[in-house]
């Protein structure tokens, strides 16, 4: 915990008038989102008001930025939280001029809105003061408009000139000052960036000076799909394409979840027992998988480890697939349950599932002989890639990366949704701040994740065959009333995965936008790594465990 | 190269030229080249068994696949595809390359395995006795030509014009210095032993027995005399020949593949061959200093060859290197370079003295 936050040992909890009380003049009307007062304040006095959120009220936590147009205003959301209970949330509300958008920065706050305002400026077009530095983001630098602004013209060429696409590498990278740097361009098409991501890296020898990430390679525009579809059926199947690395249903949970609570849906108890299950196979599958690509690129070649888990995974992919009927898009979550029933026999499928998980445990101890055990690994990993708590929440870093640097945050227990808090399983929390604790985190959360599924098959198993109701009655074609706005998230397997949206009285969302986990998390990397040799920022990248379909999105 | 020493066995060239019925120099260089050309093919032919095919099967066996099994007897004729295949891509020879080392950088690097093979002695396969030429600095020798192996990885790093590249051969110079002076003070230490740095003398002074236990005898090879010092050799051997967990210069997923990065088609392979006949070498040297060289580790199995025996050593030192690239993480380079000159350094100067001391007092 930071000194600079004088926050008493049990949590605040303000009602919307203290707030108001506390930002007091700075205050110049009031919104109400679901489950979160609105603030709307002056363009000129972001720093300020999120300050004194920050300082006096223990919001520690922007969760996201939301950027979006109206008719009559450009508008900046900045979602906060708190760490210590994110039940609690306030959304700062920031109308601009629509001739000329200027807003001021949140950076100097929080570090987080660095690359969360370039997207906003990059997508929507508001100009942020102080910003360090906002360039576009997520398009290519040469790219004309913004696409999510009203007067984006989807017709204009991106064809640019010739001179905007010259070569961006000057001829010569010697400077004229003595300066021994070197710079390196690690990816987009590099072994360890397993993706598409661009590390600009400046060394000096063999260590960083300074990395800078280069995004957008993997971007396909699913704010703006998921704004095109509807939200009964349309939209369910494009979450599965952001963190694709067999996470989608956390994933889908996480949009489930925020139309549920707009559209006022309830789901049925037994359909939330097995969105648990499927959610928490999903975790396994995904943390095996960063298991494995991080032994990939400390140990450097495939190796037994990398094989093991990926053997590890396909056992959790094939119980997926006879549940949802996919391998990797799975498609199964709806508003208000699940597609289909658990597959017949039904005994056959808690068979497999109880072999897989009276296996794990062996599989487990044999992880840890060979990685978590092995001295030349802990050689590498322990006391690298240090993220302190501080630096992590004003990052907003969430999920194995939050928790392997002490912050003791999962949504899954601080904002119960489906059947978490019925269930018996505990947040793993590892304090070294570095790749090991990182490691150590995502596999003790397998262990997790294999008792939770384990309740839940108990469950399923017992449940009377009169009341498995998987879905409940959803109208056909739902209209949220106009202009309601919600954020809401879910733990998906890199972190907190939020969905921001405001209905505009049709059957598709006026705005869409997603708070990827892996956005937030990537952008400690020049924390981590500044000073480090390459290794070791590669081994970081690695514990980050990104996914470049969310970053980019 | 020395004068070759009288041997009570004829080395393989004499052998060669008395076969052809030459005599004086001509039997000489007809035999040595005729000799050398055999056991550059022998050599050839292990690699290419090791590269295309054992390789990926005992990687499989460690990692749970199944890896060729299409082609021939357990997809033993993959190698015919694969070399076929390595020598037919385009050999693409980037911009600014700085011509004559790039080119040379490849064949440099087996080259040098190569050579160091005319002094190991390879034991006896019927009549016939492979072994090159047996000077009396054989062990300086085979060192001297193994290191030329990093003149080539410098080459090969600084002549590609790649960042990556230039970064691989810097680690493979900084790797070598660190390791080279360990190997060598080890290996002294078993010279002090033997008494000679003659290889055929070195394997000689292995033959008589350590002890016998229950009618077996343990043979005196300088593993079981000191297996300090046949540790200290085998660790600097793998970061030697470049191996995990020392395969710093390569170092894929940090850069990419170090200095042979932008070596494609016919260039590559001779750099994955000089790895491989590196890895040989290692083997080939780890034999005769410290396992006996050709020699069976009991007498009972003496009926087989020692040719046999001693190829038998080499592949076990070959499973070795992959099976630490199964599991071992490769360390950081200035990890590397701290257990180099901290750890074993000292532990190798260690060695010699305390060897020194024992041999010069007890016997």
């Amino acid at each position: 915990m930071s000194l600079e936050e004088p926050l008493p040992d049990t949590v605040q909890e303000q009602s919307a008038d203290d707030l108001e009380a506390l930002l007091g003049d700075l205050v110049i009307g009031r919104e109400e989102h679901i489950n979160a007062p609105g603030f709307v304040i002056r363009p000129d006095t972001v720093q300020e008001s999120l300050r004194r959120l920050r300082d006096d009220a223990g919001f520690d936590h922007l969760s996201c930025v939301t950027a979006q147009e109206y008719e009559d205003r450009f508008e900046s959301i900045y979602h906060l939280k708190k760490f210590d209970d994110p039940t609690q949330e306030v959304s700062v509300v920031v109308p601009a001029d629509k001739e000329n958008p200027v807003s001021q920065s949140a950076d100097a706050v929080f570090r987080t809105a660095d690359w969360h305002e370039r997207e906003a400026y990059d997508l929507v077009g508001i100009q942020y003061e102080d910003h360090p530095d906002l360039r576009r983001i997520l398009l290519p630098d040469t790219w004309q408009g913004h696409p999510l602004s009203m007067d984006y013209d989807q017709d204009q060429p991106q064809i640019v000139a010739l001179r905007e696409h010259a070569n961006p590498l000057q001829e010569d990278h010697r400077s004229e000052t003595d300066s021994d740097t070197m710079f390196l361009n690690i990816g987009p098409h590099h072994p360890a960036t397993h993706g598409v991501l661009h590390v600009k890296a400046t060394l000096e020898g063999e260590q960083i000076a300074d990395v800078e990430s280069d995004l957008g390679y993997l971007h396909r525009c699913e704010e703006q799909l998921c704004q095109n579809s509807t939200y009964r059926h349309q939209i369910m199947p494009y979450p599965d394409r952001w963190d694709y690395i067999s996470a989608g249903l956390l994933n889908e949970w996480a949009y489930a979840r925020a139309a549920e609570d707009l559209n006022d849906i309830e789901v049925p108890e037994y359909a939330q027992i097995i969105r648990t299950m499927g959610a928490e196979l999903c975790r396994m599958a995904a943390h095996f998988l960063a298991l494995g690509t991080f032994a990939l690129d400390v140990y450097g070649d495939f190796t037994a480890i990398f094989m093991y888990a990926i053997r590890d995974r396909e056992e959790v992919q094939n119980i997926l697939e006879d549940l949802t009927g996919q391998r990797l898009m799975f498609n199964y979550f709806r508003l208000g349950g699940v597609v289909w029933d658990l597959p017949e026999p039904r005994d056959e499928f808690f068979e497999n599932i109880r072999d897989y998980l009276d296996e794990l445990p062996e599989h487990l101890e044999e992880y840890h002989d060979l990685v978590t055990g092995n001295e030349i690994l802990q050689l590498r990993t322990i006391g690298t890639g240090v993220l302190p708590p501080e630096v992590a929440k004003s990052y907003g870093a969430t999920g194995p990366v939050a928790r392997g640097s002490g912050i003791d945050y999962d949504l899954r227990r601080d904002d119960p949704y489906g059947y978490y808090d019925e269930l018996d399983w505990d947040v793993i929390v590892e304090d070294g701040c570095d790749n090991y604790s990182r490691l150590l985190v995502r596999m003790q959360e397998v262990e997790q994740s294999a008792r939770i599924v384990e309740q839940c098959i108990d469950l399923l198993e017992d449940w009377p065959e009169d009341e498995r109701n998987i879905q409940s009655n959803v109208p056909r074609t739902l209209r949220p009333d106009d202009d309601t706005e919600i954020y809401r998230a879910v733990e998906g397997a890199k972190g907190e995965l939020g969905i921001y949206i405001r209905a505009d009285g049709t059957d598709k969302p006026g705005r869409f936008k997603i708070r990827s986990p892996c956005f937030s998390n990537l952008q400690t990397l020049p924390e981590m790594s500044n000073g480090e040799y390459v290794p070791d920022m590669i081994a970081a990248l690695g514990s980050l465990d990104i996914v470049l379909g969310e970053v980019d999105r | 190269m020395g004068a070759l020493a009288l041997q009570t066995e004829q080395l393989l060239p004499e052998q060669i030229a008395e076969l052809l019925g030459l005599s004086g120099v001509p039997g000489e260089i007809v035999g040595g080249l005729i000799g050398a050309f055999l056991i550059a093919n022998i050599m050839l032919t292990m690699t290419a068994i090791a590269g295309p095919w054992a390789k990926r099967k005992i990687t499989a066996a460690f990692t749970d696949r199944i890896a060729v099994n299409r082609i021939g007897p357990f997809g033993l004729l993959i190698i015919i595809p694969d070399a076929v295949r390595l020598l037919s891509k385009e050999l693409i020879v980037p911009e600014g390359v700085d011509r004559p080392s790039w080119d040379l950088a490849p064949i440099i690097l087996p080259a040098s395995a190569l050579l160091g093979f005319a002094v190991i002695p390879m034991g006896d396969l019927g009549p016939v006795n492979i072994h090159l030429a047996d000077p009396e600095a054989g062990l300086a020798i085979v060192f001297a030509f193994a290191s030329i192996a990093s003149v080539a990885l410098v080459m090969a790093g600084y002549a590609s014009n790649n960042k990556y590249s230039l970064m691989g051969g810097l680690r493979a110079v900084a790797q070598n210095i660190a390791y080279e002076i360990p190997l060598i003070i080890t290996a002294l230490s078993v010279v002090i032993f033997a008494g000679t740095l003659q290889m055929s003398e070195i394997v000689a002074a292995q033959g008589t027995a350590l002890f016998t236990i229950a009618g077996v005898s343990i043979p005196a090879w300088y593993a079981f005399v000191n297996p300090f010092a046949f540790v200290l050799f085998l660790v600097a051997n793998m970061a030697e020949i470049g191996r995990n967990p020392f395969d710093i210069p390569e170092a894929p997923t940090e850069i990419v593949a170090g200095y042979q990065t932008e070596y494609s088609s016919v260039y590559f392979v001779l750099f994955y061959l000089g790895e491989f006949i590196h890895i040989f070498l290692g083997g080939a040297i780890m034999a005769v200093v410290f396992l006996g060289g050709a020699a069976a580790p009991i007498p009972a199995l003496e009926f087989i060859p020692g040719f046999v025996w001693f190829v038998i050593k080499i592949w076990a030192f070959f499973l070795f290197t992959q099976w630490c690239r199964s599991a071992l993480p490769r360390v950081r380079i200035d990890q590397l370079i701290e257990i180099g000159w901290k750890g074993m350094l000292v532990l190798s100067f260690a060695n010699l003295v305390l060897t020194a001391i024992i041999v010069g007092v007890i016997i």
